[in-house]
């Protein structure tokens, strides 16, 4: 349609297509007329809504409502509601109904002009928003660990939420509106701490910080505090959300924490007679103590970082055993050794080492403690004690052959003894009985035993000669120095058979030579006398048998050995020991004359000549006697 | 006065007629056996005799088994255990009588400087054997 011209025409255009309700009102509220909008908003007819009140529109026909509503706009001239509308078959909507007085004249009242506009759209949107922000809002209010509140761009508190009110101790009613510096302490007050923060959350975005804030009751507390700027749609700072928690526990804990940590480190790090640091998984060294610095040498600085297998010498790191013992102790949580390692100034120490491994809370192999102790002095000590217990074994070992040399020389001394004291006294003592024995009987007058006395005195006396010279042949073998002189064996043993050749032809004895040795080293006029006694005892302990004597030289270890075996008497086996001892007998001097000297004589060649001897023998069956001489 | 059974022990044929006599005079000991070495001895008290000697008195020097073997044999002998030996020898030395005595002798009496002083000597065996109460 085109526009028309004329007002009229022009106004009625207008008010037919407007999409807006138009309502005229006579000065008591009763519709007079509607606009086409009115019906498509309400439903009713025009003939529906004429001389009706405009109360009919309100829910529930509300006329206490809508004529208050015109009462205001007759009051102030205009005024503009928004509420529930209802149309026919009780339609509802949101509308903004806008009331105005028409005045006739001045203060005559023709009626009211009235502008229904359907913003439930809009209105649903509204209650949308409000819904969630409400949702929001009790989410914040409920949240109880975390403070969370709004400040107005100069700082000053908005809202409030039931955390705040646990972290701070301070009710809605009393926080809100007050600045948030409240919660400051007065040094950070003082330091401008507040507005600078609100600053910094306002270029960046976001402040975050821990640190002391007040409580109330004026307590401190350890807070985790995240200021974020906020903006709206356009972009103007409209405010800030303060978040703020309450860390106190944490920060009690965590100070713990670090202070045993502390304690553990100043602990390790001051202990010096051990080397304590840590290597990290693959073996590099990231920490040191004192006592790592006093025995390697190396000051912290020069040392973490390094690979630790600069501690050890060429030869083992060759054999790869640094990765080595890092696998063991991976595998088994320890590795522990004593081995040479090396200073910072290449000098070698000798140390116990223990690695460990060591696992983080989520068992995550973090890295090594390795613990070195330097056993150097340890070991020296040892060693000098083993040098000493080595001295003191070498001074008692000396001190025994000594004592040995002794014991010899003071066991010869007691036979030498033995021998005045027994054996050449006893033939003096048989002479004087017989000498006193003739004087009794000579002064009796008595004749007749005489004779008897006298030989026995004469025997006595032969015989003490005998020992005399026995003792001072003995006695003469320790004193002269002995030769050492290559002898031949053959020679010796037929210079031995020659010397006793008379006793031996006189007994009817048979002498066998089996020699398969051709020198030996040593005194020859004394081998000769050793051999010379053992074949004449071979020759004279017989049970009347014919003698029949083997002499024997073999070669046994690098020393030769002689035996001299017979077809004698025996010796039983409680005696063959005694044999050797000096003057003694096993006989008696008139079964076997002699005075026992021969086979102690044997003993100490054989002694001088650092050899042995000893007898094998059977009684009634006959001897052997051995002997060595060194080669 | 008491008389106690004796056996002795030397290897001196003539010492021990002397000292047999001796014995014999001053009637304090009845003479069990006397024996011309310590094998003669031990082969006497290993065939038992009925009357064991209240003492034994033993020269030391001896062919065979010396006084040292004879205390060491008695001595390992359970039912001869109790028989006091006594040593006798021409020596004085100390350490010769030291040596009997830890070897188990009873006493040591060095011997009269001559066989036909015998009387005084068995005195002082007697007075040694009451005194110190060796026979039990």
């Amino acid at each position: 349609m085109p526009i028309p011209v004329n007002m009229y025409d022009n106004c009625s255009l207008l008010i037919n297509t407007l999409p807006d309700g138009i309502l005229m009102l006579d000065k008591d509220g009763y519709i007079k007329f509607i606009n086409p909008a009115v019906s498509r908003m309400t439903g009713y007819e025009s003939q529906d809504l004429l001389n009706r009140h405009l109360s009919v529109l309100y829910p529930n026909t509300d006329t206490t409502k809508s004529e208050y509503e015109l009462s205001v706009a007759l009051k102030k001239g205009i005024t503009i509601a928004e509420g529930w509308k209802i149309g026919k078959n009780n339609s509802k909507f949101w509308a903004e109904l806008t009331l105005s007085a028409n005045f006739e004249e001045k203060n005559v009242l023709r009626g009211y002009n009235c502008i229904l506009r359907d913003i439930s759209e809009r209105k649903q949107l509204d209650l949308d928003l409000r819904k969630s922000e409400e949702r929001y809002r009790l989410m914040v209010e409920g949240v109880q660990d975390y403070g969370i509140f709004m400040l107005d761009p100069k700082g000053n508190i908005l809202t409030w939420n039931e955390g705040a009110k646990r972290t701070k101790g301070y009710n809605q009613n009393e926080i809100i509106g007050k600045h948030f510096s409240i919660f400051y302490t007065l040094q950070d007050i003082e330091d401008g701490k507040p507005p600078r923060e609100l600053l910094i959350a306002s270029t960046t975005g976001k402040y975050e910080e821990e640190a002391w804030r007040v409580k109330k009751n004026g307590s401190v507390f350890w807070a985790n505090v995240v200021i974020t700027a906020l903006y709206n749609e356009t972009n103007i700072l409209v405010g800030f959300s303060k978040v703020t928690r309450d860390l106190t526990v944490r920060k009690e804990n965590e100070e713990l924490l670090r202070q045993s940590e502390e304690r553990y480190r100043l602990l390790v790090e001051q202990v010096t007679d051990y080397g304590i640091f840590m290597l990290d998984e693959k073996g590099r060294i990231i920490s040191w103590n004192e006592g790592a610095k006093k025995i390697k040498g190396y000051a912290a600085e020069e040392i973490i970082g390094k690979y630790f297998s600069i501690f050890y010498p060429e030869e083992d790191i060759l054999n790869g055993k640094p990765a080595y013992e890092l696998k063991v102790a991976m595998e088994v949580g320890k590795y522990e050794e004593e081995g040479w390692r090396i200073k910072k100034d290449g000098t070698l120490f000798w140390a116990n080492v223990v690695i460990t491994a060591v696992y983080n809370h989520d068992n995550i192999l973090i890295g090594f403690s390795k613990v070195t102790r330097d056993l150097t002095e340890r070991k020296a000590s040892e060693r000098e004690l083993r040098d000493s217990y080595d001295r003191y074994r070498n001074l008692a070992e000396e001190l025994k052959i000594t004592n040995k040399f002794l014991s010899n020389a003071n066991e010869e001394l007691e036979q030498f003894t033995s021998i005045v004291s027994h054996d050449l006294q006893e033939p003096v003592r048989t002479i004087r009985s017989f000498l006193q024995l003739i004087e009794i009987k000579m002064h009796e007058g008595q004749e007749v035993d005489l004779k008897t006395y006298i030989a026995k005195a004469i025997k006595a006396s032969n015989r003490m000669k005998e020992l005399i010279q026995n003792v001072l042949d003995y006695s003469q073998l320790a004193k002269v120095e002995i030769k050492r002189e290559p002898v031949n064996v053959e020679e010796l043993l037929s210079e031995t058979l020659q010397n006793i050749k008379t006793s031996a032809d006189a007994a009817g004895a048979s002498i066998a030579v089996e020699s398969e040795v051709e020198t030996v080293y040593g005194d020859r006029v004394q081998l000769v006398q050793l051999l010379q006694n053992l074949v004449s005892n071979a020759v004279k302990f017989t049970n009347g048998n014919k003698p029949e004597v083997t002499i024997k030289s073999t070669l046994e270890n690098g020393q030769v050995k002689f035996a001299v075996s017979d077809n004698g008497i025996g010796i039983s086996e409680s005696n063959v020991t005694k044999i050797f001892e000096i003057f003694r007998r096993l006989n008696s001097p008139k079964a076997y004359p002699g005075t026992g000297i021969g086979l102690a004589i044997c003993k100490k060649i054989v002694d001088r000549h650092k050899g042995k001897i000893w007898t094998v023998s059977e009684l009634g069956k006959g001897t052997t006697f051995y002997f060595t001489i060194n080669q | 006065m008491k008389k106690y059974s004796i056996v002795i022990v030397d290897n001196d044929e003539d010492e021990l007629f002397f000292m047999k006599e001796a014995f014999d005079t001053t009637g304090l000991f009845d003479i069990l056996a006397q024996c011309e070495s310590g094998d003669e001895l031990m082969d006497w008290l290993n065939n038992k005799p009925f009357n064991l000697p209240d003492v034994i008195l033993s020269d030391l020097n001896m062919h065979g088994k010396n006084g040292y073997d004879i205390i060491q044999g008695v001595k390992d002998t359970a039912y001869l255990a109790h028989i006091p030996v006594v040593i006798t020898s021409t020596s004085s030395t100390q350490t010769i009588i030291d040596k009997c005595i830890a070897k188990g002798a009873a006493a040591y009496l060095v011997k009269p400087s001559s066989f036909i002083e015998y009387q005084p000597f068995i005195k002082k065996l007697h007075q040694l054997i009451e005194e110190k109460q060796l026979v039990r």
